[in-house]
């Protein structure tokens, strides 16, 4: 595994020098989302807690990073990187609330309550237009980089940081407090284990990385808007983790890339080019089906049950 | 101010019969399969775009409606069918029911433009009562939601078919093994809760505006219904959406439209936080 990573890592830094600056741009931005899923496969691969509500963090983080380097907007002109973290911590923090009153009750509760989350934080941007700037959003200032090739660099090393602790918080005893509460959480009551503490944990933890990768897109495209709170975000979401392979990390990442860069650089060619009365969102929403029913291990599990085999004949 | 009080007590109770029918189907399923149906909303609006579009195009509003139910049944047998191979995995029912959802909402996109639309009314005319003004549809609305959900509370408790509904409800291996083939009763559960589901969309569109961003919007008020009645329980959703119809006129005569996601919110997170068990539910 080790040298397909650092071969992987490689390939990420060298490819300023092959690939032209506008698909620099799309890739950086595919970094910052493979945090997003990444994040999200914490709390649901290895937690076993359904979050359909990510993107409210996503959100919340952009627009707290947003407001606080904005003068225009609020007086506050805080340091970008500050407000990065601001913005993570905001997201924590909305996380621990809820987390608090939705994880210390076992089944379906908290899906519901963080299904309907994105709904009522896209409301806020409208309520409080003044502040928010509604639909439109508003352009962000003081950003942390102005060249696509900083901005790329700063990503990817958001993106390696996020994964390495990831990795880490996941192989520690903490990581298997969290995988067992999703394999029983009876069975890991009985142990002595405190589910609800793990389980609020795992969900600040993941609150905390989408937050951060939220003032990241912020910062990498100077502008707020409310479809990072929006349910298509959170789909694309949950398609490349299923996709990739919950509870693996590496399934994930790897789906991450696969569907963003095909719904921003493919997808929209080929259905242009044979001009199928559909749009993008159709065809993703059915391979997230079609995934979902027929190989809901994802392809991470797939691949590697087919090497074992492989290799032992 | 008697006039305000009057038109919330009307207004709240015909929104309440429309969700209530809406989250009796959605705690029905969820009592009988365990199923957390995500694309329950999309039976709502597209049984009413359906019935929209054949009322356009010129066909008689009563076979525009019955077509339009028959597509809600259909739905309800599409998502029996999706969810059937991942049930015994909740993370995958709801991923795959939601994404269900958000497909017909993108079709519903494609076809019709995100403007909302509204169906013809089975009835005209406007009646007065304590000097508000309140159109027939809205009273007959009301009247059909009531019957309905009387209708489907007997047809639970007093018919065979019902009571092998509930023995599956209950449990659904035991119903197994005294020879109820659940396989059925989880299919004829959800058609009959995606048709009315449908009806709820086709009266709705009658007295306001269907858009196809209704269908996520629908699952606010199913969820906070079901979690205020208690999950699985049919007759604490029925009481229950009358309640949350009174809090949504009331937000949305005082505060705004705009309001009413939050309130819903707040809403739920109060109910979670004093009785998780919601009104009627039971432990489980």
């Amino acid at each position: 595994m080790r040298w397909v990573n650092g071969a992987a890592l490689i390939l990420a830094a060298v490819m300023p020098f092959i690939l032209p600056e506008a698909y620099l741009y799309i890739f950086g931005l595919a970094y910052i989302f493979a945090v997003m899923v990444i994040s999200w496969d914490l709390m649901v691969g290895y937690t076993g807690q359904v979050n359909l509500g990510h993107t409210t963090f996503v959100g919340l983080g952009a627009y707290v990073a947003a407001l606080l380097q904005t003068p225009l907007r609020t007086g506050i002109a805080m340091h970008p990187a500050v407000s990065i973290i601001a913005g993570g911590a905001a997201a924590s923090a909305v996380g621990l609330a809820i987390g608090i009153i939705t994880l210390r009750l076992r089944g379906y509760y908290f899906a519901l309550v963080t299904a309907i989350l994105p709904l009522v934080f896209m409301q806020t941007v409208f309520i409080w237009r003044e502040l928010f700037g509604g639909e439109e959003g508003f352009a962000v200032e003081n950003t942390l980089f102005t060249t696509t090739l900083e901005k790329y660099y700063f990503s990817l090393v958001v993106l390696v940081v996020s994964f390495i602790l990831m990795k880490k918080i996941v192989d520690s005893r903490i990581g298997l407090r969290f995988m067992a509460v999703r394999d029983s959480e009876e069975l890991a009551e009985s142990l002595g284990i405190n589910t609800t503490r793990y389980k609020v944990l795992a969900f600040v933890l993941t609150s905390f990385f989408a937050g951060i990768a939220g003032a990241m897109v912020v910062n990498y495209r100077f502008t707020v808007s409310p479809e990072l709170y929006g349910v298509p975000l959170m789909l694309l979401i949950i398609l490349s983790a299923v996709l990739g392979g919950l509870g693996t990390l590496y399934g994930p990442l790897i789906g991450a890339m696969v569907i963003y860069l095909a719904k921003n650089w493919w997808l929209g060619d080929i259905i242009r080019t044979f001009s199928l009365p559909i749009n993008d969102e159709i065809v993703l929403y059915a391979i997230l089906i079609a995934v979902g029913i027929l190989m809901p291990e994802g392809l991470y599990h797939e691949i590697k049950e087919r090497w074992v085999k492989s290799n032992k004949q | 101010m008697i006039e305000t009080l009057i038109k919330i007590f009307l207004f709240g109770a015909v929104v309440g019969g429309i969700w209530g029918l809406v989250a009796s189907g959605f705690s029905l399923i969820f009592g009988v399969s365990r199923i957390l149906n995500f694309a329950h909303g999309a039976a709502f609006v597209s049984s009413a775009f359906l019935a929209y579009a054949l009322v356009n195009e010129g066909y008689s509003l009563y076979f525009a409606v019955s077509a339009g139910l028959m597509l809600a049944a259909v739905i309800g047998v599409v998502v029996y069918a999706l969810t059937k191979p991942v049930r015994d995995r909740e993370v995958m029912v709801i991923i795959v029911t939601l994404a269900f959802a958000l497909l017909v909402q993108q079709v519903l996109l494609v076809l019709f433009g995100d403007r909302g639309v509204s169906i013809e009314p089975f009835v005209e005319g406007v009646a007065e009562i304590g000097g508000v003004k309140v159109t027939h549809m809205r009273l007959l609305s009301l009247a059909l939601a009531v019957i309905c959900l009387t209708a489907l509370e007997v047809f639970i408790t007093k018919t065979n078919l019902g009571k092998k509904v509930m023995a599956t409800a209950q449990d659904s291996r035991a119903a197994m093994m005294v020879g109820i083939d659940i396989e059925k009763i989880f299919l004829f559960v959800m058609v009959l809760s995606s048709l009315l589901a449908g009806f709820a969309g086709i009266l709705y569109a009658q007295i306001f505006a269907v858009n196809p961003e209704v269908s996520l919007r629908a699952l606010i008020y199913a969820f906070a219904i079901v979690i205020l009645g208690g999950l699985g329980s049919l007759r604490g959703s029925i009481a229950a959406s009358f309640i949350v119809g009174y809090i949504l006129v009331i937000t949305i005569t005082f505060l705004g439209a705009r309001w009413s996601e939050f309130v819903m919110l707040l809403t739920i997170v109060a109910i979670l936080v004093v009785k998780p068990t919601g009104l009627f539910g039971v432990e489980e």
